[in-house]
């Protein structure tokens, strides 16, 4: 592989999406609504309508199968097993972002006929593939960074005593750095072997769309008490999705037909 | 430079390209004509490496291209595609740019500027691709073809929709690469740039109907006739040009011309000549009469509808 070659479709890549910053807009949506749920929920809303968290005997049932620490109050108690709920939605964010600008990433330039004369450089597959996972992966995921930044502060800065510092563990540790940028790497992968498979951008969102169903049901099940994901079943679920990206990868290479692409696209 | 041997390529029952075989040398410039749907875009496709041959063989270089090989060899190759391919949100310098890196060129900036100049597109540099014209896109897809400077020039209608002075820019600057050695294939509908542009003219219908030089190529459909322009009523001639080639052959007289039919021209003609110039005419030009290229290419065209291939001289010089 050639770094070069990658570098200069990158930075393509970039200049792009510089120019087209609303290709962002749904990752920024999606990031917006990650910072506003939790904290409505978990401190306006009470805060507003004069009822504590702890006063809601489900709510206080349900934050103890998050096993969170004793010396909490049920208010502060029920604060961390919301915002460690809502922790999930920064699995959404890239996920989103990732669905918005690696469905166009290869039919968009076949669209735009720009794919042919790529291809006749000596650009390898691999080196094409990484640049357009790279090119959507590392915006995604800088916007994803920033929410999460404001979360934890806000956290710090809203949460009753002793949040902030309940949430900053192994576990979130995990779920930020390697189970986030893995569910988004998937989707990426995902999304750009689709977009090499399909003729329209709409179809590969369709399809890769499909992956927020798995993470929005882990979702619903940790908010109702019935899983629970411990550190040990987060760093396995990275791993997973990790080797699924391995996967996705090596398949994306081999279906990336060049012939089929450019003589059966219309 | 550019070998093609045997080359077809069929989709699924479809074949595109039939045993086409033929060879452009270097500082040679050969134009593929050829009909819709007759297989031009799918035999420079398969020159550049983008999709493989069902059967058959390319070199380029001397080096066979190969699905291995198709990478290194690309470096090689400069592949102007039909469309121009740029991307609309980055600037004509950017878009070269990119080109640059994927050819891994180190004195990338250098390269661009002198590209820029050679078409004229300094001070445009800085303009975004989607506010260019037809024409103007037409000529940094050129620009970006020849920023490697590639050996091998395929080119995919490269004149199409370009005004005149555009295309006569173009002619030049495909004389120049043409003599620093490159080997170009250049795919046209235009049959007047194909004559004034190419070296060989290769006729495609599936199959390689013919390939020569042009006026090898219109000699094939040389009926014999003979046109003499002289100053003057040329009537007063007929006589004299019957009495070298029988009173029943019709001597024709058009404007100031007359044109006869002859049964061996090469011998024929110089006593023509003499009988003309002993009886007073003072002739201003003999020529054969030379169908059109056009005329040419619509009876290859016919003639390769026919069941029969025609025969053809595939390398330089062997016709």
């Amino acid at each position: 592989m050639e770094i070069t070659r990658v570098r200069a479709l990158l930075a393509k890549e970039f200049l792009d999406l510089a120019r087209n910053r609303s290709a962002l807009v749904p990752v920024a949506i999606v990031t917006v609504m990650s910072l506003v749920l939790p904290f409505g929920i978990a401190i306006a809303v009470p805060a507003f309508s004069g009822h504590p968290l702890g006063e809601d005997a489900d709510l206080v049932r349900v934050s103890q199968v998050a096993g969170a620490a004793e010396n909490l109050s049920n208010d502060a108690r029920i604060q961390l097993f919301l915002f460690q709920q809502f922790l999930m939605m920064f699995l959404i964010t890239p996920v989103t972002g990732a669905m918005a600008l690696a469905s166009h990433a290869v039919v968009g330039e076949k669209q735009a006929r720009t794919l042919e004369p790529l291809l006749a450089t000596p650009v390898s597959t691999f080196e094409l593939l990484t640049a357009k996972v790279l090119g959507a992966l590392l915006p995604t995921l800088a916007i994803s960074a920033i929410g999460l930044g404001l979360y934890l502060g806000g956290i710090a800065a809203f949460a009753a005593p002793g949040v902030a510092a309940a949430m900053a563990s192994l576990r979130t540790l995990l779920l930020t750095i390697l189970v986030a940028p893995a569910a988004a790497l998937v989707s990426l992968q995902a999304a750009i072997l689709i977009s090499s498979r399909v003729n329209d951008p709409r179809t590969a969102q369709q399809f890769g769309v499909l992956i927020i169903i798995p993470l929005a049901a882990l979702m619903v099940a940790e908010f109702s008490g019935s899983v629970w994901l411990s550190t040990a079943a987060l760093a396995m679920i990275g791993a997973s999705l990790v080797a699924l990206w391995c996967l996705l990868s090596l398949c994306s290479v081999a279906l990336f037909d060049r012939e089929t692409i450019l003589t059966r696209w219309r | 430079m550019i070998q093609a041997s045997h080359l077809t390529r069929r989709f699924g029952q479809r074949t595109a390209v039939n045993d086409v075989t033929f060879e452009v040398g270097r500082s040679e410039i050969v134009a593929l004509l050829g009909p819709n749907g007759a297989g031009k875009t799918t035999t420079l496709r398969m020159l550049a490496g983008l999709i493989a041959p069902t059967s058959g063989s390319i070199a380029i270089d001397g080096h066979a291209l190969t699905r291995a090989t198709g990478g290194t060899l690309r470096n090689r190759i400069g592949f102007l595609t039909e469309a121009p391919g740029l991307w609309d949100r980055l600037t004509i310098k950017e878009n070269l740019r990119v080109y640059a890196g994927l050819y891994g060129l180190g004195d990338a900036d250098r390269r661009i500027d002198r590209t820029l100049e050679l078409f004229a597109l300094q001070d445009r540099r800085a303009t975004l691709a989607a506010e260019l014209s037809k024409g103007m896109r037409q000529k940094v897809a050129l620009a970006r073809t020849l920023l490697h400077e590639p050996a091998v020039l395929l080119l995919d209608e490269p004149t199409s929709g370009l005004d005149p002075e555009v295309t006569r820019n173009f002619r030049m600057l495909l004389d120049e690469r043409r003599a620093a050695g490159c080997a170009i294939l250049v795919s046209t509908h235009n049959l007047d740039e194909a004559e004034r542009l190419a070296d060989r003219v290769a006729v495609l219908h599936e199959r390689l109907v013919a390939i020569d030089e042009p006026a090898v190529l219109r000699a094939r459909l040389t009926t014999g006739r003979v046109i003499v322009r002289v100053a003057g009523d040329p009537t007063v001639f007929v006589p004299t040009v019957q009495s070298i080639v029988g009173p029943a052959v019709v001597v024709a007289v058009d404007g100031t011309m007359l044109s006869v039919q002859l049964a061996d021209a090469d011998r024929q003609t110089p006593s023509i000549v003499t009988a003309l110039v002993a009886a007073g005419a003072r002739i201003l030009e003999v020529r054969p009469e030379m169908p059109a290229l056009e005329d040419v290419y619509l009876h290859l065209m016919e003639n390769s509808l026919k069941p029969q291939a025609s025969s053809v001289s595939p390398t330089p010089g062997a016709a």
